[in-house]
């Protein structure tokens, strides 16, 4: 569930293919996001799940940002 | 102090009018002579080791009792160790540039330290009011030296609208009528970095200044597009050069884009200091063609301030 919103504000945000998206997807490296797009992503993500994520610069991957909305979610 | 502006109230400045840190140009002479003038001047760290900051902000001290800021440029090797000089020399308020300053925010917190980042988009603006900013500069592309993408116009109402702390504009601002613009799309405060770059109490070489004053408004232009670190500056042998590396390197399978920033990097120096105007980087805003004039810092101010009050009492029609 998590996977698939994350997923949806990521290729919504990069204007890439939600199928090209995986867990173990590198933001920077593979999807070619700048620091600008991420805090756009994480600034979307917090307001999908009403959270703030500490420490955003720490997120590398798809999967950590899928984990860290798990642990902290209301 | 101009009446219930929040930016004058949180800095403890006369007017709302922030010199903007110029790495290699703004010391701790511009710094002071800013603040003495009721603005707040800045120290721009830039790449230096910490002793010269720590040079430069007993050299601010010691010509004024009012406060002033240090910009710290985040991508520094010497990043930590500057904040450790800004803490231990209770410097009044910090701007940061280049990258996100979370990893030193709670310190500045504690310390006292004014956190003032410079943003060019909303969803950073944001970000940066969740790390506990006190304020936040919003940066358009018509200012010099390292640039987002949007302008000043457009950004700044998105992120007033945006955040809840006061904001001051940047980019494309140098007198009384840019300072007003400003404030009609919801600013407190302006930030000026090219018009305070020729003034008198500016220590850069005079080929720069003078390379500044001469230009029109069509003379800067933009390098590094495709690098990820665009940079505005007069356009010289240096900007044609750098252009050339940067579309030979993007012909190439693997560009080798760091090859522009080492360039880049020596430049600013070469051309601040050493006054080599042509291979070096003249790094300057747009609005380097309303510059005409060196000045002392004070009557910079106070002409702003003129015009502004112009401007803004009495109202229109």
């Amino acid at each position: 569930m998590v996977f698939e919103k994350i997923r949806e504000i990521i290729a919504e945000q990069l204007g890439v293919d939600a199928d090209a998206i995986a867990l173990e997807t590198n933001f920077r490296t593979e999807l070619k996001a700048d620091s600008l797009d991420l805090f756009q992503i994480i600034n979307d993500i917090e307001e999908a799940y009403d959270i703030t994520i500490e420490n955003a610069e720490e997120i590398n991957t798809v999967g950590e940002a899928v984990n860290y909305v798990e642990a902290n979610k209301k | 102090m101009m009446k219930g502006n929040k930016i004058c109230e949180i800095l403890d400045i006369q007017y709302p009018i922030i010199q903007g840190g110029m790495a290699w140009i703004s010391d701790g002479n511009l710094a002071a002579a800013v603040s003495n003038a009721g603005g707040l001047g800045t120290i721009a760290a830039g790449n230096a080791p910490p002793d010269v900051v720590r040079g430069m902000i007993h050299t601010a001290k010691s010509l004024t009792d009012k406060p002033f800021a240090v910009n710290i440029m985040l991508m520094s090797p010497f990043v930590s160790e500057v904040v450790d000089v800004v803490i231990e020399e209770k410097i009044a308020a910090v701007t940061t540039g280049a990258g996100s300053p979370s990893a030193f925010a709670a310190r500045f917190k504690e310390a006292g330290i004014k956190l003032i980042p410079v943003v060019p988009a909303v969803a950073i603006a944001k970000r940066m009011e969740k790390l506990g900013a006190d304020i936040i500069i919003c940066e358009g592309m018509e200012a010099g030296g390292h640039i987002g993408k949007l302008t000043t116009m457009a950004l700044t109402p998105q992120i007033v609208d945006a955040v809840s702390v006061p904001v001051i504009a940047a980019g494309g601002i140098a007198d009384g009528r840019g300072m007003a613009a400003a404030f009609m799309l919801g600013a407190q405060g302006v930030q000026i970095g090219t018009r305070f770059l020729v003034a008198n109490e500016c220590t850069a070489h005079e080929n720069y200044k003078a390379k500044v004053l001469k230009a029109k408004e069509i003379d800067t232009e933009i390098t590094g597009m495709t690098t990820g670190h665009p940079v505005r500056q007069i356009r010289n042998k240096f900007t044609k050069t750098f252009n050339e590396i940067e579309a030979e390197e993007n012909k190439k399978e693997e560009p080798n884009m760091a090859r522009l920033d080492e360039l880049l990097a020596g430049s600013l120096r070469l051309a601040a200091i050493d006054g080599d105007v042509d291979n070096g980087s003249v790094m300057a805003g747009q609005i380097s063609g309303l510059v005409m004039a060196e000045q002392t810092a004070a009557e910079i101010i106070q002409e702003i301030m003129d015009k502004y009050n112009e401007l803004t009492t009495g109202g229109c029609c």
